[in-house]
């Protein structure tokens, strides 16, 4: 191996890893405290259930991860508008058609019938299967979610079975998605390597040159994203700033609005009927 | 010192009887509740009924208690015969302990409710295991709290009428008791009792005759009556009315779904109640149980035409009670006990059907790339070769 292959490229800034850590911790705990309230007769479920101290501790623990959740979206947001506008990165994230290709050839390798491995670019088919399913998952369960934490407000607008209907496809979803995580994600970035460029931020030449030949290549030839000059930077910052500041304000009224939008029960229940208990026949019999 | 030999003699015998004794009478409380026909010990010159019928079979045979109340004296011989404990050939003596001689003392009670609430310790001689049941009753509870309104022994059964409330063999109530259960409980609960006859269960009770559904003891038991107001009471609630609603033997001949219990916990709030009441059931939770959408004592058919719930105006009064700013399409978001279905609930059905065949698809596939993934490294491995990119 060759000095030039302990050379470090950074994959990942810090904005990015904490980005990572907030989703980490927050869809281990929505996962953790979600699925013993789906499977409850579950001994597994009972024991998480009794660990947490019942139901409506694990619902709020529940709520409170989803709530971190929601802030690491909108935080993912404004870097990706950061990204995108300010700094002009190439959207090296958006599914093409190599994507699909590349998936193909890479499985035809495994199974012998192509001779070489598709060479990728910054992000692999797989990372970019994993980022969309996410994304796709993170719709699905704050749309479903919303609904069952707003169920009056939904019923406004929304016939009442889409509320039951909300928490089957929150239920769907989430079994996929912890499923899929500990499939792809563990397999992947766990036990075909393991991969710490989500914590150090980096890797080296050789393992770039193995699972992103193609940005390596271009970073080699001064293809790669290169920061604009500080006249420019400035200027989309003027711009970028308050666009984001009111982007910002926008979103956070939205998660206080799903936070806060109702209050969708008393939290006491009246007694039925205030019964005369005793009531005695008259005349006595 | 000594004793004489004679008295141990008589100590033994006596020992052997009153074991005998204890034996009898562990066995017929073992068999059935019901006691044998007078196993008290007869007072020595006992009085047959007939003495004592002389003076009390004889009609506007009265006394004044001390509060100056009216106490009638007088035995209906006949409604006596034919009663459980005439049929039993019970003496008055038997209960009336302290009227075994002629003339009588003096009754010991200032006024008829001091009477009874005194006097229905004399039904412990042969209803132990019903007096025990009762010392851990609401109205025991009531009794001993001062509030002598509580019902003791002779207020549900009038002990020179009652007749029999079970059947001798089996243990179990006779259907003919069971017609008159809620009208016993009516005369200090008649408040009640109107809203129960007005009821499914009631009504089919006292208008038909059905002995299928609940009477007041079903669900509050008997003798040891529990108080239906606490936390515990409540989360329970599922389970008591699942004990019927679950039992196709019954619900079948009415065409009523068995699997209510199951829609029920199936659901959030189901869920939750089930949860409170194995993990902390004395704990309140605002979940609804059963009798707070379909109503207590007044239970009606949900396709009652003024208060059925399988109405959505109706369903929806009941929503607000918990869920104040509920509006029109609020009660859809429970699912009324339907399995989704392509006709009841189809959305919640297709998103179900959705799953079912979307998460194996996706795993599916995952599963089988990674598979791939890890049988071309081990064949790479072996070859000795590393990844080959194009």
């Amino acid at each position: 191996m060759s000095k030039s292959t302990n050379n470090l490229y950074l994959r990942f800034p810090v904005v990015r890893r904490i980005e990572h850590l907030i989703m980490l911790l927050s869809f281990t705990t929505l996962g953790l405290t979600g699925l013993p309230q789906k499977y409850t007769e579950s001994s597994i479920g009972a024991f998480v259930l009794g660990l947490l101290g019942g139901i409506e501790n694990l619902r709020f623990i529940h709520h409170t991860a989803a709530i971190v959740m929601m802030f690491g979206t909108a935080y993912h947001i404004l870097v990706m508008g950061y990204s995108v506008f300010v700094l002009r990165d190439q959207m090296s994230m958006l599914p093409s058609i190599q994507d699909a290709k590349d998936g193909l050839q890479a499985l035809l390798y495994n199974l012998g019938l192509a001779k070489t491995y598709p060479q990728m670019g910054r992000y692999t088919f797989e990372e970019k299967m994993e980022y969309w399913a996410f994304l796709w998952g993170a719709a699905v369960m704050g749309a479903t979610g919303f609904l069952m934490w707003n169920p009056i407000t939904a019923t406004q607008y929304l016939p009442g079975q889409f509320v039951p209907a909300a928490k089957a496809a929150h239920g769907g979803e989430a079994v996929l998605a912890v499923l899929a995580i500990i499939v792809w994600h563990m397999y992947g970035v766990h036990i075909k390597r393991f991969n710490k460029a989500m914590w150090t931020g980096t890797q080296t030449e050789a393992e770039m040159l193995h699972e992103h030949p193609l940005e390596l290549a271009d970073m080699k030839a001064g293809l790669a994203d290169k920061r604009p000059d500080a006249a420019t930077l400035r200027k989309r910052k003027m711009i970028y700033y308050p666009v984001a500041a009111i982007v910002t304000l926008g979103m956070l009224a939205g998660i206080f609005g799903f936070i806060n939008g109702e209050k969708t029960a008393l939290t006491t229940i009246a007694p039925l009927t205030e019964t005369q208990i005793y009531s005695p026949q008259t005349p006595q019999p | 010192m000594r004793r004489p030999k004679l008295t141990h003699t008589f100590t033994f015998l006596a020992g052997i009887a009153l074991v005998a004794l204890v034996m009898a009478g562990s066995k017929s409380e073992a068999a059935h509740a019901a006691p044998n026909a007078n196993p008290v010990n007869a007072p020595a010159a006992q009085m047959d009924n007939s003495d004592c019928l002389v003076c009390h079979s004889s009609p506007m045979f009265v006394t004044y208690m001390p509060s100056s109340e009216k106490l009638s004296l007088t035995i209906d011989e006949d409604k006596f015969n034919k009663s459980v404990h005439g049929e039993n050939k019970l003496a008055c003596t038997d209960c009336h302990t302290d009227f075994t001689s002629f003339p009588h003392e003096d009754l010991k009670a200032n006024s008829l409710r001091e009477f009874s609430t005194t006097y229905y310790m004399t039904c412990k001689q042969c209803h132990a295991e019903q007096y025990n049941k009762v010392l851990d009753s609401v109205h025991q509870r009531a009794l001993a709290g001062g509030n002598t309104n509580a019902a003791v022994c002779s207020d549900c059964h009038n002990p020179h009428e009652q007749t029999r409330i079970t059947d001798k063999a089996t243990g179990e109530i006779l259907n003919t008791a069971r017609m008159h259960i809620p009208e016993t409980c009516a005369r200090c609960h008649s408040t009640i009792y109107e809203a129960y006859k007005t009821s499914v269960h009631g009504n089919a009770l006292t208008q038909e005759g059905n002995t299928d559904v609940p009477t007041c003891i079903d669900c509050h038991g008997v003798h040891n009556i529990q108080n239906p107001t606490t936390v515990t009471f409540r989360n329970s609630t599922p389970f008591l009315c699942a004990k019927c609603h679950t039992d196709a033997t019954i619900m079948d001949k009415y065409g009523i779904s068995t699997n209510v219990l199951n829609s029920y916990v199936a659901d959030f709030h189901g869920t939750t109640v089930k949860l409170f009441e194995e993990e902390f059931p004395g704990q309140p939770t605002n979940k609804p149980v059963c009798t707070d959408c379909h109503g207590v004592h007044n239970i009606s058919k949900v396709d009652n035409a003024e208060t059925g719930i399988a109405l959505r105006e109706n369903l929806l009064i009941k929503c607000q009670r918990c869920h104040p700013d509920a509006t029109s399409n609020f009660p859809e978001a429970w699912m009324s006990h339907y399995e989704p279905s392509p006709e009841h609930f189809p959305i919640v059905y297709y998103v179900n059907l959705f799953y079912k065949f979307f998460i194996p698809a996706v795993l599916g596939g995952m599963i089988f790339f990674v598979l791939t993934d890890i049988y071309r490294r081990i064949v790479n491995r072996i070859k000795g070769k590393g990844v080959k990119h194009s």
